[in-house]
């Protein structure tokens, strides 16, 4: 029953489709969730696609959503709306993915290997929290000594830098809000400053350069550097979308320092 | 000046270590924010603050293109890390503060100040990203010249 073969064919390769078109889905997903940019994006789908021949495909890609939709011969094989909630930040993720892009489309990874390891590249451990708030602590006080600070602030930009991102984390642990977390993390730094300053040193501690030295670390640069190449690549929605997010977290961290110094200041209080 | 290609390099590596870049790239992000700081310190007092950052942003994102296509990764890598000492926090801050004391004029000398610099970074980051991918590729100019060789 040749008639009968044809169809098992068929179901066989619809469904040797589908895992190809699942498979550029999750690498998608992977990528966006982890920070990478629109294009980055679209460009891996697309590799993957046409590496198993599957011609007739759109991927349309915004900031925290992929909808992709594949034809075969005019039958519709796939369709898919999926939703990627944002997440923090971890390039390594991104670039262990484009790895993988790279190696499936010179043909050495078949799909289900290039499953597995998705998943395992999806569960490489992040940085451990002391590196993390090392990094922080050591970067704050770094820059705030570029910035003009003298040796003594930059100790204590390093100390302050170190505890805000310990309750940065502790708050993120706990899913508080992007909006707390920055406003309590500039009204923290600003009183640690505050107390600082007016600890009678035998050296000069000034507010400025260490409040200035310990907001680096909350400053959204991922967010900022990918809306502007978004936008670049002419993404406006999500670019939009993104350099919004940059600019309110800017302005949470504003007020948050601004609130602290007016009571200090009585501008509050009359 | 050794005390601020030290600390430029230092602090960008630690900055990079938030985003969760793979250690055997923290050199090259190092290197990034170096360029990037230096070129803003040897500009001051010579050339106005925000042309000054749109130079450096050029030599930052020029220098991740190249390393990206070099070391075969995003370039978003190098390029947030780089970007950090360019940032206008300083700037952000006094407004904040000056805003709060009620120096409205001063506020908004250092927030105009702030966001001409971002706006020098889109533009520098712009320029860059616009450059057609193959031209940092090695290869890409060794074919050109067999190819105009064959021609001759």
């Amino acid at each position: 029953m040749p008639n009968h073969e044809i169809v098992i064919n068929e179901v066989q390769k619809d469904s040797e489709m589908h895992r190809v078109l699942e498979l550029a889905l999750e690498a998608g997903r992977v990528l966006l969730s982890n920070g990478a940019e629109i294009f980055r994006v679209e460009e891996t789908i697309e590799h993957i696609c046409k590496r198993f021949k599957i011609e007739e495909m759109d991927a349309f890609v915004m900031s925290n959503g992929i909808f992709l939709t594949a034809h075969d011969k005019g039958r519709e094989i796939f369709a898919k709306v999926k939703h990627v909630p944002l997440a923090g930040t971890n390039l390594e993720i991104v670039t262990e993915v484009n790895n993988l892009s790279r190696e499936i489309s010179a043909g050495n990874v078949s799909v289900e290997e290039a499953f597995v390891r998705l998943r395992d590249i999806e569960q490489l451990p992040p940085k451990k929290n002391i590196e993390l708030e090392m990094g922080a602590g050591i970067g704050s006080g770094v820059f705030c000594y570029l910035m003009g600070g003298n040796i003594y602030e930059s100790i204590f930009t390093v100390l302050i830098g170190f505890l805000l991102y310990a309750i940065i984390l502790f708050a993120a642990r706990r899913q508080v809000s992007k909006i707390i977390i920055n406003l309590v993390g500039g009204a923290f730094i600003t009183v640690m400053a505050l107390v600082v300053s007016n600890i009678p040193f035998p050296f000069e501690v000034t507010l400025d350069k260490m409040i200035i030295g310990c907001i680096l670390p909350m400053i959204p640069g991922v967010a900022f550097v990918n809306a502007i190449r978004d936008i670049a690549d002419s993404d406006f929605i999500s670019g939009i979308v993104k350099l919004l997010d940059a600019l309110l977290v800017f302005v949470y961290i504003a007020i948050g320092v601004g609130f602290v110094l007016s009571i200090y200041g009585g501008g509050l209080l009359l | 000046m050794i005390a601020n290609i030290v600390c430029s390099f230092v602090g960008t590596i630690a900055f990079s270590i938030l985003f969760n870049v793979p250690s055997k790239y923290y050199k090259y992000c190092g290197f990034t924010g170096m360029v990037g700081w230096m070129c803003l310190y040897f500009c001051s007092g010579v050339i106005k603050g925000p042309f000054a950052t749109f130079l450096a942003t050029l030599l930052v994102v020029l220098c991740s293109r190249i390393f990206a296509v070099w070391r075969k990764c995003p370039i978003t890598v190098f390029l947030i890390s780089g970007i950090f000492p360019l940032v206008p926090g300083a700037a952000v801050y006094y407004t904040a503060y000056n805003f709060v004391m009620n120096d409205l004029s001063l506020a908004t000398d250092s927030g105009i100040h702030a966001l001409k610099t971002a706006f020098a970074i889109v533009l520098g980051i712009v320029f860059v990203v616009s450059i057609p991918r193959q031209w940092f590729s090695i290869e890409y100019w060794k074919s050109r010249v067999s190819k105009k060789r064959v021609v001759s």
